[in-house]
């Protein structure tokens, strides 16, 4: 018995604080990828490699777009493995929950 | 304000939140509809002593007649269709629906076909998407937190008292 509460006492509370104080994944997580629109070349390497096709490449008035959705993304981190020039870059952040579809998704363009 | 500090501010609400509304219980019912138990792992670490959902007095049910919330995972199979469906219609108004995970999400990597339904949302009305392949535990709080954003809408709209 003694021993029991010796244990527990030299244990502690192993609880998170989670939602009072943020809690930061470790090193190497996979989490919300973010795109960058100066160093984007709009070659479509990461639409093409996408294994849930949640990027996509549309050309629409002289004007190239590149969109991303978060609902339905893997994490897998294949689109910043393709890309050449580092517009793509898997971030610590996880706290995607949203109400909405639109607010999920996130776009670039540029002018041909 | 940083994003810290909404964020602090929002687990500071929790709390509040969950005990003005419901007296201090939230009763979720998990419904797996064709996960490939990745999510339901993830579901499991949020009871264990580290996450401790309980201390909200959030429960994980065995029934969805108990249930305030479904907490959906996968992407709805042709199998697992009907299935939820009832238990869908099972669960006593004021209900929210959260999709856990990509696949609940939008179809993730199973994607549209003939034997997968594509994302809960083709089915049942969603409240609350939580993109994540699995969502960590924390990823799972954020979304409980932001459903229950939802509730008051709710309850106005259907008249009942939780």
């Amino acid at each position: 018995m003694l021993e029991i509460l010796k244990k527990t006492l030299k244990a502690g509370s192993q609880t998170t604080k989670y939602p009072q104080i943020p809690d930061e994944a470790p090193e190497g997580f996979r989490g919300k990828p973010q795109l960058f629109p100066d160093r984007c070349t709009y070659c479509g390497e990461c639409a093409a490699v996408c294994p849930p096709n949640v990027i996509w490449l549309t050309e629409e008035r002289g004007e190239k777009t590149l969109t991303l959705s978060y609902c339905g993304c893997i994490f897998c981190g294949r689109c910043e493995e393709v890309c050449q020039s580092g517009a793509v870059k898997l971030t610590q952040e996880y706290e995607l929950a949203s109400k909405t579809k639109e607010d999920l998704l996130t776009s670039i363009r540029r002018k041909l | 304000m940083s994003v810290e500090d909404e964020i602090e501010l929002m687990g500071q609400r929790l709390n509040e939140k969950i005990k003005k509304i419901f007296g201090r219980s939230l009763h979720i019912r998990e419904v797996d509809a064709g996960s490939c138990n990745a999510c339901e792992v993830e579901v499991n670490a949020l009871s264990n002593p580290i996450y401790d959902i309980e201390r909200f007095g959030i429960h994980i049910v065995a029934s969805p007649r108990h249930a305030d919330m479904l907490l959906v995972t996968g992407p709805v199979t042709r199998n697992m269709e009907l299935a939820l469906l009832k238990t869908y219609n099972a669960t006593p108004s004021p209900k929210l629906v959260a999709a856990m995970g990509s696949c609940a999400c939008n179809g993730g990597i199973f994607g549209e076909t003939y034997a997968s339904g594509g994302g809960v949302d083709k089915f049942i009305p969603v409240d609350v998407y939580i993109p994540g392949c699995p969502p960590r535990p924390q990823a799972v709080i954020f979304g409980i937190m932001v459903a229950l954003d939802k509730l008051p809408q709710k309850i106005g709209k259907t008249g009942v008292k939780p």
